[in-house]
């Protein structure tokens, strides 16, 4: 297992560095242009950029970076969208936001979209798997940002049960806190919690129905306990990777649902670093290096997790 | 005894700090923004929101008020205890100079003698002057450093001593300048230096020497070649490049080299001392600043409206530096922020929010003239992205203003809280009419595909009048008003007065005569005067857009320009693909020429496209035939100086239309009865402080300084704008207004909006209700307000 383990952290590198590679490059071949400004002394802005190395050749811009960011973890200034401010500092100082309501929502949304999966698996064809299905299609086929606005007329503007916006601060543990962040983890959640429910019904359905189950009700165990005991542990094979994926993915933000409820987090720096008048680098560069190795470790992540729910898998053996 | 009325007091205290909590007595001005503030630093901030926060944190020396009329403005001293006093007679010599008889190089400007930082540090003339080093720090590279050099307001050797030791690629015209050197002067003292050259403005093509062949791309900078600087002189004037260039004279080649040819060259001195930079403190409560040249009156004081204190102390703490590229991170925090001005910064939150809290240590709270004003005790901003958020937060009570978009202006168009702000720019279509270029692209764009039928002014004023800027506006941007000249009505033409540009006879007179009207106006005709015909202006006129759409048509086809098979396609550029003005904007243009052409010769042939990738490149993109067309860009700023702006009109740099060339562009003014002719460039120098040249009625010569006489120079800045609209090449789409909803709490001090003041803002604005009777109100109403 280690031995697979170290191959694939290995493969993984040498994947992230093409991948980062093609980034530094793409990015460079966007357009970036300082406004035009009338009035404005066009030298001094070209001595700025003179000093921050935009006019060297992109070998040695590319060489600096590998330098000074991937080998000694120097992300430089933001050039744009935070002028002056370190890349990282920024980046670090926003992502406790989206961490603290990605995390609520993956507490809220598991239990709930696995509870309603078992609940519909059980009751199958029954009229209550009709209704939990039926929504489950409503709120998978919905965008998040629907109910959002919905959540937000509703519960905020027209109940008054929550603020509009989630609470400014950092105590993301604080019950005001938790309170503000309601209506976003209900935003959030709505998909996570259909989703889950559609494949946990799926995957428990097939297994209820297996020869296995037959026989362990015919040696006399309770159905509670051939649900709990096999039947769930089976289905749960293919559904943990997807529940240890979505937890991977607090960390990325939702650029729609931190805008409408305020959440100053780092949803919304990915896209803006492209598509600000004049691009951020920095910042771009960061955050594809970032997601880039997240979404490399997660993979892997998933693949060695099989092992550990299910012992019959042996990923990694000639065996 | 005592000790039961320090309980009682003590008990008093608990109960004010209970009521206050509530909002008792406390006045909070609550808004929202769709971006917000990363940088207020003096030095770096960069757009209008970063300054929105500056302004509470610091006062610059001037400032407006309103008149006492309440219906203009005025300038009052603000961090100054008066206006300058004219010193320059104390500077007379080499050292800085000035020469025995001068008039206003040097100022000194009076301090108050109770400016502090919040921290109740005193702040004295000689923390200017060392904001000023810093400012000009030649290893940070400030944006905003030009403040000191780039403008009226040029501070004797500031631009030199933040330039020290910088070589750039210079023009052999600026050089020659400079130095006072004939061309085989420069020739001989750089033509070893190496030859630089933009392929991109200069042939719109690029040599390869090594291949000797022409490669057919170019690029839009300036590059170094393989050739020394008189090689290359010699490649441009008599070599390959003025073989290729068919369209030009031998005299425009030589004159033009000039221009298109650089050279690394140091304009300043290698090393400079801030000593000689003209920011001095003879003692702590007097600033003299020495300017380069003369500048006295509002011009001076406006100049000196912004400000560039910092804190020493903490901007050293904010400074570092990484492998030579000097930071500095003062005024983008709480941390890195330190006020002088009328409120402080007391919480700040990243991209979520930040509130203002009344300084205590502020000079203003001793001046008479605020007594009984800035009744706000805070000031609360969050970054509300959405604006459907933004709405109901505001019909809940949680806003004090809301900004009006499309889907918002119909319903609140005409409520009592409904106001409307007039900005200071005018939006325009551009287009960029060159012959060579455009035919380049329409043979790039494939068979029957046409694009130089835009070289027609014909086609031009189609475009013109086709437009149905009433219907543009609404459906892109409603709270904008058509507009039908260059300049908007919040142009000021003479500050010292205060008379608006617009409300002037002449230019008056340019709008009815660039869309015909002239000979309307009078007694018996369709209208009174030029007011009513300007009223009546809609821009639309679909008949005579057609009559033209057909001329230009037949033009094209007369010309070769076109043949009956090809279809007209107009590329257009917008910055990106996001912006809900620039979709709606481009598909209400493409429905609407479609229609317009409907019944002509070139119905069913006027195609458009888009480039939507053009980021903040999409002037150069024009420039360089990359896209034919722009909409919704123009200049903004300026509003105080219409005859410096009418550079951007006209200067190659900034100018849209490349093909246009205002040195051949003959204009003749009436100045007091006599007649002369120049070119626009030199009209354009004229009402910009310089003395021109210009050609009377009888072919001799005459030295003109238009810029001594208010009324002379109101009157040329009309005739540059009717030169530059009568090119349609960038014609007039709309302004920059907005429309906003007011609070029920907070009042403005004017009804109407007086320039540059808007409505009295934060100082000037009262409250119908303290917060906690604001919140009992919004409960009373059910927690949703009614502002219809």
């Amino acid at each position: 297992m280690l031995k697979y383990i170290a191959k694939r952290v290995a493969l993984m590198l040498v994947v992230f560095l093409i991948i980062i590679s093609m980034c530094f490059v793409l990015i460079k071949l966007l357009p970036n242009k300082p406004a035009e400004q009338f009035g404005k002394d066009k030298q001094l802005i070209e001595m700025r950029r003179e000093a921050l190395g935009y006019n060297k050749p992109l070998l040695t811009q590319y060489l600096i970076f590998l330098r000074r960011s991937l080998a000694g973890g120097d992300w430089g200034i933001s050039e744009s969208l935070y002028l002056g401010q370190d890349v990282w500092s920024k980046f670090m100082e926003k992502m406790p936001a989206t961490v603290a309501v990605n995390a609520y929502t993956m507490l809220f949304s598991v239990p709930l979209g696995l509870l309603l999966g078992i609940y519909a698996a059980l009751r199958k064809n029954h009229w209550q798997d009709h209704f939990i299905s039926t929504a489950v299609v409503i709120f998978v086929s919905v965008p998040s940002y629907v109910y959002a606005f919905l959540v937000q007329y509703i519960l905020c503007y027209r109940l008054r049960l929550f603020p509009f916006q989630v609470q400014s601060g950092t105590d993301f543990f604080s019950r005001q806190m938790f309170i503000s962040m309601v209506p976003a983890i209900l935003s959030l959640g709505f998909g996570t919690v259909a989703g889950l429910t559609r494949y946990t019904r799926a995957e428990l359905t097939e297994v209820l129905t297996s020869d296995y189950l037959l026989l362990a009700r015919a040696k006399g165990l309770t159905r509670a306990q051939t649900t709990v005991r096999h039947a769930l542990r089976n289905a749960m094979v293919p559904i943990f990777p997807m529940i240890l994926g979505e937890f991977v993915g607090i960390m990325s933000g939702s650029l729609i649902i931190e805008q409408i409820f305020g959440i100053p987090g780092v949803g919304q720096l990915y896209v803006a670093s492209i598509t600000a008048a004049t691009p951020d680098y920095n910042f771009f560069m960061l955050l594809s290096a970032f997601y880039t190795l997240i979404g490399l470790l997660s993979g892997i992540i998933v693949d060695v997790s099989y092992g550990f729910i299910d012992p019959r898998i042996r990923i990694g053996s000639k065996k | 005894m005592s000790r039961k009325i320090l309980a009682l007091f003590m008990i008093l205290a608990l109960f004010a700090a209970a009521a206050l909590a509530d909002g008792e007595g406390v006045y909070t001005y609550n808004s929202a923004q769709t971006e917000f503030p990363t940088n207020w630093s003096p030095h770096q901030n960069q757009t209008q929101i970063d300054s929105d926060l500056m302004v509470q944190l610091g006062n610059g020396f001037y400032d407006f008020d309103y008149n006492e009329d309440e219906d203009g403005y005025k300038v009052i001293p603000q961090v100054a205890a008066d206006f300058p006093v004219d010193v320059t007679a104390d500077y007379v010599g080499d050292a800085w100079g000035i020469a025995e008889g001068e008039e206003a190089r040097a100022w000194r400007i009076p301090l108050r003698g109770n400016l502090a930082w919040e921290d109740g540090t005193p702040i004295t003339a000689g923390d200017f002057v060392t904001s000023a080093k810093l400012l000009l720090n030649p290893t940070a590279q400030n944006h905003r450093a030009d403040m000191l050099y780039s403008g009226n307001l040029v501070i004797k050797n500031a631009e030199a001593y933040l330039k020290q030791g910088l070589a750039s690629d210079t023009a052999l015209g600026t050089i020659m300048e400079a130095e006072s050197l004939s061309v085989e002067d420069l020739l001989a003292k750089y033509g070893s230096e190496p030859g630089c050259i933009n392929w991109g403005n200069s042939f719109g093509d690029t040599y390869d020497f090594d291949a000797k062949a022409w490669t057919g791309e170019a690029e839009d900078a300036v590059v170094t070649t393989p050739l020394t600087l008189s090689d290359l002189y010699a490649f441009y004037t008599t070599g390959e490049g003025r073989a290729y260039a068919t369209w030009a004279s031998d005299e425009q080649m030589t004159e033009w080299a000039l221009e298109e040819l650089f050279t690394p060259y140091m304009q300043f001195a290698g090393a400079m001392d801030f000593d000689q930079v003209g920011i001095l403190a003879p003692d702590d409560t007097s600033l003299v600043l020495i300017l380069a040249k003369p500048l006295s009156g509002f011009y001076l004081y406006y100049s000196l409206t912004d400000y560039w204190l910092v804190n020493e102390t903490l901007y050293h703490a904010c400074e570092s530096e990484t492998d030579g590229v000097y930071n500095n991170t003062y005024g983008t925090s709480k941390e890195t922020s330190i006020s002088f001005g009328p409120y402080r910064l007391s919480e700040f939150q990243s991209d979520k929010t930040y509130l203002l809290e009344k300084n205590p240590n502020w000079y203003g709270w001793s001046d008479p003239a605020n007594e009984g004003w800035y009744q706000t005790d805070a000031i609360r901003v969050d970054c509300v992205a959405e604006v459907s958020t933004r709405m109901e937060m505001f019909m809940s009570g949680l806003l004090d203003v809301v900004g009006l978009d499309k889907d918002h202006i119909g319903d609140y168009a005409t409520s009592e809280y409904t106001y409307y702000d007039e900005g200071d720019s005018v939006f325009a279509m551009v287009f960029n009419p060159e012959h060579s270029a455009l035919k380049t692209a329409q043979e790039q764009a494939g068979a029957h595909i046409n694009k130089t039928i835009l070289t027609l002014k014909d086609f031009r004023m189609a475009m013109s009048l086709g437009l149905n800027r009433q219907e543009f506006c609404l459906a892109s941007s409603p709270t904008n008003e058509p507009a039908f000249a260059l300049y908007g009505g919040q142009i000021v033409a003479d500050p010292e007065q205060g008379l608006f540009y617009r409300t002037t006879d002449v230019a008056k007179q340019v709008v009815v005569d660039f869309w015909g009207l002239s000979d309307e106006i009078g007694e018996g005709k369709l209208y009174a005067d030029a007011d009513e015909a300007i009223d009546s202006l809609s821009g639309y006129n679909l008949e005579m857009a057609r009559q033209y759409f057909d001329a230009a048509y037949d033009e094209a086809i007369a010309q070769g320009l076109m043949g009956e098979d090809d279809v007209v396609e107009i590329m257009i550029g917008t910055p990106n693909e996001t912006s809900a003005f620039y979709n709606s904007g481009y598909d209400f243009i493409v429905n609407n020429y479609t229609e317009a052409v409907k019944g002509t010769k070139l119905e069913g042939k006027l195609t458009f496209k888009r480039d939507a990738t053009l980021g903040n490149g999409f002037g150069t993109a024009l420039r360089n035939n990359q896209v034919d067309m722009l909409f919704g860009v123009g200049w903004t700023g300026s509003t105080f100086d219409p005859y410096g702006l009418i550079e951007a009109y006209v200067e190659d740099d900034y100018r849209y239309d490349p093909a246009w060339n205002p040195d051949e562009t003959m204009l003749t003014c009436t100045l007091d009865g006599e007649e002369y002719t120049a070119n626009v460039r030199t009209w354009q120098h004229a009402i910009t402080n310089e003395t021109v040249t210009a050609k009377k009625a009888d072919g001799t010569d005459a030295e003109l300084n238009v810029s001594a006489n208010a009324e002379q120079r109101i009157l040329v800045l009309s005739q540059l704008e009717n030169v530059i609209l009568q090119n349609y090449d960038f014609i007039p789409l709309m302004g920059d207004s907005s429309a906003k909803l007011k609070g029920m709490q907070v009042e403005y001090h004017t009804e109407d909006e007086v320039f540059p003041l808007s409505r009295g803002g934060i100082k000037y604005m009262t409250y119908n209700y303290d917060d906690a009777e604001w919140n009992a109100f919004v409960a009373s109403q059910g927690g949703v307000l009614n502002y219809k």
